[in-house]
């Protein structure tokens, strides 16, 4: 540890993390962020030599979070270290290890640059899809240029194109047209020409070549997933995904309209970054399957409305408020050069079309992936974030809404919610008997009863990690253990009249908090608590996911759903029974709760290689009625009837074997005093 | 535990006692019935509402705000509180008995949410209050219009998005316009907020949640009367 040059202390915030604390000046970023827990690689230990803890400091004011960050609120770059950050192309970097805090300071840490890296479980599961992409490539022979002809290299291209392929009505890009002559002749006039929507020519090489390819970009509010796909074959080469650098100006959808509303450079930041995102995720993805930049042709993209409209450069504020409208709802094509996306010069962009104000592209490329209207059967399809989406479907109807569930189940709003990385708990068990809790977390195969915390027991024995905090599936399990054991009541609050010394109680003893980790178990040190308020969160959570598919219910007049899909990351390590038992989703034969993974991503790569598959999204985008759950008569009175668990009204039959297992507990006393009355 | 009980047999203070635990538990019939009982009694109607179910309320209130009770519980105890308010209203007006305050309350224009905001107007109700909800969407002539009509003690706005908070400064900026700003008690709430926003937009006050915001406008009703007497 550096010391300190004085007593004086600032705020850092490391990013996308968002830990923040104290630290006194004069201590390096290496040092801070290590003392926050955010672990930053570093091999060489501070020598200036692995350039491995490189960082950005963020300059401008960020509201959010209070501060004034100022690239001279750290130590000025040295000499050796600007020669160093220069050599390897990070001008705009720091290196941790040099620079000493001396001011308030938000720092990004980027994903190379993290110890422990992120787990970012987005992977494209197989799905068959037909391969008809927008982007072919043919080979012409094309007639030599000779004096008295005066046809142009372009019309003898396009002659040679009607002839050998009936391909007419033509147009070339600018930046094709300036080297058509040069490869033309390099080719002895012949050709491979690459060509979108058999309407335009997007690049020509000399002679025959093949290799066309596309990306498909799920661009979420916290991760960009990105699919690099053989155009020719259909085949995925290659798979990569980072965090959304976007959460530095807000952690939600609205704190980012609020942010590109209100600076002048706001919409151009967030922009840009998410634009330098996807150009790093190429880069990763052609590195990976050793392809070149040049050769992707096209972009699919999709992604909730508003980062659609931030990727365009449109400002989200008309999304911001009622009526929420958009600039666009039908899908669009533009030159990916004018999004400031690196691929070919020529490439296209195509963004799927959105549904409504606050159901966007990526919900249409979870319909696209999943076909729910083509089952015989009323499905349930659910995309769990901090928005849901929610979509009930037949083979005649569709209908969506969007739930409001708010961060909780990303970890948001919970005394020890965390993202799912490393050491977070992901899977809670409690013995209904004894009240003891086992837990798994994320990074560790063990359960944590078979963990041996003596310092002296066989290494092999002890935890990589111990618990850090809890994700969203712990969350969802933790709640509907805890009522299952008795320990919380349907309504949601702690049983007084259980004894169990797990329970630790305040406010007179009638406000409750339940010990799931203890301090030995912790990483921290201190023991980790599930208070009443977390349940309070979550119950408000799953209560307006509950609401939203229940009034979908309502209006098409369904009462019982036979299968439940749910897409979306999260949604692939949500237990069924527990989120059940919870009452996050309706009563349903648990064999047929099914999760699909990203979902949207699939649905991004479905339409990048079938080109008839983004006139259905046009279709399905259309079809389908959005129902603003918010002005919706009876929402309220559904939230609330959803916020008991499982719920106050619905009744679970399929749950009934593990329901009927419960202790009892104490009827509250408004049931007593209602036989008293009736008796 | 099944208990007989029979109200006629007891005495008015075991009544008002019975009453906060009725309400705790939303009991409407029961509520109603004890109301009836106590003014067939003559005890005021003034009296009914504020040793009764006001006193019950706070009680509620209370443990809301510790998060004992929740949102369910809280409007089951409210609804009963309306039973008995259907009650006594018609009484309390023709016995001229003083008021407590009078609100107006709504949420601000471009958002749609009103839940929270509900939730607050039937808790400011259950404490006594005399409410006017304007919905959703509102914009500032119709809070113009709403204070102009029912003269309130209390303005309050409700906002869930970040994006729609900035309106109560617009709503704010139009009170001081017409040189009525200090004139009402200006109170914000809503998930985004804080107290440092309410500050900026110079309202007098950010309430957490629908016990604050009851808490704070009975303050804020001290300060008033204090200064009218």
């Amino acid at each position: 540890m550096s010391e300190s040059q004085s007593n004086q202390k600032h705020t850092l915030i490391l990013m996308p993390s968002g830990r923040r604390g104290k630290i006194p000046a004069g201590t390096t970023l290496l040092d801070a962020a290590d003392s926050l827990g955010v672990e930053i690689e570093s091999i060489c230990g501070g020598r200036q030599t692995c350039m491995k803890c490189l960082v950005k400091i963020e300059v401008g004011e960020f509201d959010k979070h209070g501060i004034r960050s100022a690239e001279e609120h750290v130590t000025p770059t040295t000499e050796e270290e600007r020669r160093l950050l220069e050599e390897s192309g990070h001008g705009d970097l720091r290196l941790a290890c040099v620079a000493h805090v001396q001011g308030d300071l938000l720092v990004s840490v980027p994903e190379e640059s993290r110890g422990q890296k992120q787990m970012i479980r987005k992977s494209a599961t197989d799905r068959v899809i037909e391969v008809k992409p927008t982007v072919r490539q043919v080979y012409i022979e094309v007639e030599r240029a000779e004096l008295g002809k005066h046809r142009g290299d372009w019309g003898r291209v396009q002659d040679a194109l009607r002839e050998q392929w009936e391909l007419a009505d033509l147009s070339i890009d600018i930046q094709v047209l300036r080297k058509l002559q040069s490869k033309l002749r390099e080719g002895k006039w012949t050709l491979t020409v690459t060509l979108w929507d058999d309407r335009r020519v997007i690049d020509v090489q000399p002679g025959y070549t093949e290799g066309a390819y596309g990306l498909a970009v799920d661009v979420g509010s916290t991760t960009i997933a990105c699919y690099l796909c053989d155009l020719r074959t259909g085949e995925l080469l290659a798979t990569e995904a980072m965090m959304n650098p976007q959460v530095s100006y807000g952690e939600d959808l609205m704190s980012r309209i609020s942010y590109a509303a209100n600076r002048p450079d706001g919409l151009e930041k967030m922009h840009d970054a998410v634009i330098d995102s996807i150009n790093k995720l190429t880069s990763q993805a052609t590195r990976a399957a050793g392809i070149a930049r040049s050769s992707i042709y096209e972009i699919v993209l999709v992604g909730n409305t508003t980062m659609t409209h931030i990727l365009l450069g449109i400002s989200p504020e008309e999304i911001g408020h009622s009526p929420f409208a958009l600039a666009n709802r039908s899908a669009m094509d533009f030159n990916a050069r004018d999004l400031g996306l690196r691929l070919n010069p020529a490439a296209n962009a195509h963004i799927l079309p959105a549904q409504a104000g606050h159901v966007g592209a990526d919900n249409v490329g979870v319909l696209l992936a999943e076909e729910p209207y083509l089952e015989q059967k009323i499905i349930l399809t659910i995309d769990v974030g901090t928005n849901a989406e929610i979509v009930l479907s037949s083979p005649e109807w569709m209908y969506s809404a969007s739930s409001p569930t708010g961060p909780a189940f990303e970890g948001g709003q919970i005394t020890s919610g965390m993202r799912a990385a490393p050491g977070a708990i992901e899977r809670v068990r409690i013995n209904p008997q004894t009240k003891e809790p086992r837990f798994r977390v994320i990074g560790e195969q063990r359960w944590s009863d078979e963990w041996k915390l003596d310092p002296d027991a066989d290494p092999d024995q002890q935890p990589h990690h111990l618990a850090a905090g809890i994700c969203g599936s712990g969350i969802i399990e933790v709640v509907s253990e805890l009522f299952l054991a008795g320990l919380l009541t349907p309504d949601g609050r702690f049983n007084t009249d259980d004894e169990t010394d797990r329970l630790q109680w305040e406010s007179k003893g009638k406000k409750g908090a339940y010990i799931l980790a203890t301090a030995e178990q912790s990483s921290s040190g201190k023991p980790i608590l599930i208070t009443q308020e977390d349940v309070r969160n979550i119950q408000l959570a799953k209560g307006a996911l509950y609401a939203g598919a229940k009034l979908l219910m309502m209006r098409s007049g369904v009462e019982q759903v036979d299968q439940i899909t749910l897409a979306g990351a999260f949604g692939s390590y949500i237990d069924p029974k527990h989120a059940m038992v919870l009452g996050l989703i309706p009563d349903c034969d648990l064999e047929h709760v099914h999760a699909v993974g990203n979902a949207a991503g699939d649905g991004a790569r479905i339409a990048l290689l079938n080109r008839e598959k983004r006139a259905l999204a046009q279709d399905i985008s259309t079809r389908v009625r959005y129902i603003e759950t918010a002005v919706d008569q009876d929402f309220q009175e559904e939230f609330v009837m959803a916020m008991h668990i499982p719920h106050q009204r619905d009744l679970f039959p399929h749950l009934e074997p593990i329901l009927s297992r419960m202790p009892d507990i104490e009827p509250p006393r408004r049931e007593r005093r209602h036989r008293r009355a009736t008796s | 535990m099944e208990e007989e009980i029979n109200i006629k047999e007891m005495g008015d203070d075991e009544i008002l006692e019975l009453m906060q635990e009725d309400l705790y538990d939303g009991l409407a019939d029961e509520i109603v019935e004890e109301v009836e009982e106590l003014l067939a009694r003559e005890m005021t109607p003034y009296d009914v509402l504020t040793r009764g179910l006001v006193a019950g309320m706070e009680i509620v209130g209370d443990d809301f705000r510790d998060g004992i009770l929740f949102v369910p519980e809280v409007l089951m105890a409210a609804k009963a509180m309306k039973a008995g308010m259907g009650v006594l209203r018609p009484l309390l007006v023709e016995t001229g008995a003083p008021k407590i305050g009078t609100v107006v309350i709504g949420t601000v224009k471009g958002d749609i949410h009103d839940i929270g905001k509900n939730l607050v107007s039937m808790m400011l109700e259950g404490a006594g209050f005399d409410v006017f909800d304007l919905g959703i969407n509102t914009d500032a002539d119709a809070y113009l219009a709403a204070i102009e009509e029912h003269n309130p003690d209390i303005l309050g706005m409700s906002a869930l998005l970040t994006t729609t908070m900035p309106y109560m400064r617009t709503v704010i900026d139009a009170l001081k316009d017409k040189g009525i700003r200090n004139d009402i008690v200006v109170l914000v709430g809503g998930a985004p907020l804080n107290d440092a926003f309410a500050e900026d937009i110079e309202a007098d006050a950010y309430c957490r949640d629908a016990s604050v915001a009851v808490e704070t406008a009975k303050k804020f009703m001290a300060i008033r009367k204090g200064e009218g007497s």
